[in-house]
């Protein structure tokens, strides 16, 4: 109907207004903080929205497929739990390091099975396991934490390379592989048409259920990641470590474009998501607007991006 | 329904048809397994039979039983609400408020009703006229409900409430509590609306198959909207009868309840997809987690363990629900 120009303008308009509503944040807090502006703030700040990117990379994909995943957060108290628990009876610490590894990609194979073999709706699997992780962790933990790690595994989470926090560089690395996994690879095409429509893609020979399989499994990878990053920089394993992280993971991609409906939604939108849900955490947490507020900003953030969303997606149309 | 009355002919060929027809209930086999559970309880746990125990058995699960009602009624639309753990602690607090300057019983319980009421149309209004999905629309006020309890009240928590306000939780009527015949009524009441009214009946529709209920006329969004304003009405009845239990209010009320109460209405044999469940279905599954928190005191499992056994039974109640529609689908018809 329209020319394929149009559509194309429009869509370079979404990622411009959430970079002028990033612009407009920067402005705000750095007027709220005279702290804020600067680029040692700037690389500490990103040393807390790595876990939540990491997960949110993953996220993203399964995002497109039309799927979710709720329990990235009990998943990242798992990993915790499995790696500082195992460590303290008596494991070497590489060994439990795996092993938390291991537990982050049985976890998402876990998520999957319900999703792929029994057809379930990934809302409701990942609200089941969001409880037996989260559960998992607090009976195996006994409520319980642990702190006293060896030096070396500070390194994951405290390293700095000259002003740059190591996490900083996983992050980038990261990024990079997954975009180039969906924007450059036959595999990101099926993302894409599995998402758009699921049974048309099944019907055209792509492989849904062992894509869908390695999506869970792979964020359940990111999740493991990004518990024993968290794991090393707070220097404790503890069973309530990531909880909410859904919440800061789902709003970023959400900001960032990815349609909750599946089919749309791209790696540089949700790093955009990221960063600006980094930049509103730290800077009211430097403004001093007490954590309660922030729930409650992030919670409307949440609804609000959402519906914006698909105001640009019926403008698009 | 009628796909569902198909299934089985040839393995209960020969039973009664009253006896199929009661199989065929969406809440028959968390009944059987309630009752099953239950015997066992009898032989292994001391003191399950107890009548004390066995009334505060049900009495424990009465705030979620009242919300479950009201959030079967839109995973029966086809909807989820997963706001419903803040939301009772805000009409908490509003009850809890109200009661502490005012005093008595009704000015709080409308408080409790009011809250509940607009938090549950914004939910309603955002998902059928914002056409947000419900899930991020629930896990959104989920959070801003929380942050908003926190806002509010800046972390101050209730405690003093006179006791005329706390009626609804003390009292009991010819040796039964009042919560418990609160839960009778209001599942007698739900059912009831829910199977000879207009709207009740839209309900399954919509859930069942949207665009056909559409194509026949009628108003889904009107339909989906009602079903979350109950969510709200239930809600504030549940913070009145939740404040006069506890006799104060916290800021973290009703957290992690909205699992608690998904976990209530699809294991009780509420279709998460929709269009298939009773209110009788969400009670039992009410009744069976309280069951099984009971049990597992009685049996000295230590508390932590309590968010994995739920888990579990999540899972264990949608994966039967997953077989039981390919089943379905398998059988020639």
């Amino acid at each position: 109907m329209i020319s394929a120009a149009v559509p194309r303008r429009l869509k370079l308009s979404r990622e411009l207004v959430l970079l002028a509503i990033l612009v407009a944040l920067v402005i705000a807090l750095s007027l709220m903080s005279p702290v804020f502006l600067t680029i040692s703030n700037f690389l500490n700040t990103s040393r807390f929205f790595v876990e939540i990117g990491l997960v949110a990379l993953g996220m993203t994909l399964i995002i497109i497929t039309g799927g979710i995943d709720l329990s990235v957060g009990a998943g990242l108290g798992l990993v915790s739990v499995a790696l500082g628990f195992t460590f303290k009876a008596g494991l070497p610490l590489p060994l439990a390091l795996f092993l938390g590894v291991g537990v982050g990609l049985a976890g998402g194979y876990f998520n999957s099975l319900f999703i792929t073999k029994l057809d379930l709706h990934p809302l409701v699997v990942t609200l089941g396991t969001l409880a037996l992780y989260r559960g998992l962790a607090l009976g195996l933990s006994r409520a319980d934490a642990v702190s006293n790690f060896p030096g070396w595994f500070a390194y994951f989470g405290q390293f700095y390379l000259g002003a740059v926090p190591g996490q900083l560089i996983v992050f980038i690395v990261a990024v990079a592989i997954v975009w180039v996994l969906l924007a450059r690879t036959r595999y990101g095409r099926y993302v894409y048409a599995i998402g758009n429509n699921e049974q048309a893609a099944h019907f055209s020979g792509v492989p849904v259920a062992r894509v869908k399989t390695a999506l869970y499994v792979g964020t359940g990878l990111l999740v493991a990641l990004a518990a024993i990053i968290y794991t090393s920089r707070v220097s404790t394993a503890r069973a309530d470590s990531g909880t909410g992280l859904e919440l800061d993971v789902i709003s970023a991609v959400v900001l960032g474009g990815a349609s909750i409906y599946g089919g749309s939604g791209t790696i540089a939108g949700t790093v955009l998501g990221v960063v600006i849900i980094a930049t509103l955490r730290n800077g009211l947490t430097l403004a001093a607007v007490a954590t309660t507020y922030q729930v409650l900003i992030l919670g409307l953030l949440l609804i609000v991006a959402v519906f914006l969303n698909e105001f640009f997606r019926k403008t698009e149309e | 329904m009628s796909k569902a009355a198909a299934m089985p002919r040839s393995e209960t060929g020969r039973m009664p048809a009253g006896v199929r027809t009661l199989l065929l209930r969406p809440e028959a086999p968390a009944l059987i397994f309630l009752v099953l559970l239950a015997i066992v309880l009898a032989f292994s746990a001391e003191g399950f039979l107890d009548p004390a125990n066995l009334e505060d058995n049900i009495a424990r699960v009465v705030v979620l039983g009242v919300i479950a009602l009201g959030v079967n009624q839109v995973v029966l639309s086809g909807e989820i609400d997963i706001s419903v753990g803040s939301m009772l602690g805000l009409c908490a607090f509003a009850v809890g408020a109200v009661g502490e300057s005012q005093g008595g019983l009704i000015l709080p319980l409308l408080a409790g009703i009011g809250t509940g009421v607009v938090a549950g149309s914004v939910n309603g209004a955002l998902v059928t006229l914002g056409r947000i999905p419900s899930i991020i629309v629930t896990l959104g006020m989920l959070y801003a409900l929380r942050g908003m309890i926190l806002v509010i009240t800046g972390g101050r928590w209730i405690t003093n409430i006179p006791s005329d306000t706390r009626a609804l939780g003390l009292q009991s009527v010819a040796g039964v509590s009042v919560p418990v015949i609160i839960l009778v009524v209001l599942l007698v009441v739900v059912e009831l609306i829910s199977r000879n009214s207009t709207w009740g009946r839209n309900v399954f529709a919509v859930g069942g198959n949207r665009r056909a209920a559409r194509f026949a006329g009628l108003s889904a969004g009107r339909t989906r909207f009602l079903a979350f304003v109950l969510v709200g009405v239930l809600t504030g009845i549940a913070a009145a009868i939740y404040v006069g239990r506890a006799g104060g209010v916290q800021t973290n009320a009703g957290q992690g309840l909205e699992l608690q109460v998904v976990a209530a209405v699809v294991v009780g044999g509420t279709s998460i997809s929709g269009g298939r469940g009773s209110s009788v279905a969400a009670i039992t599954g009410a009744v069976l987690i309280g069951v099984i928190l009971n049990g597992l005191v009685l049996l000295d499992v230590p508390a932590e363990w309590q968010s994995a056994m739920l888990g579990a039974l999540i899972l264990l109640a949608i994966s039967t629900d997953a077989l039981r529609r390919r089943l379905l689908r398998e059988q020639p018809s």
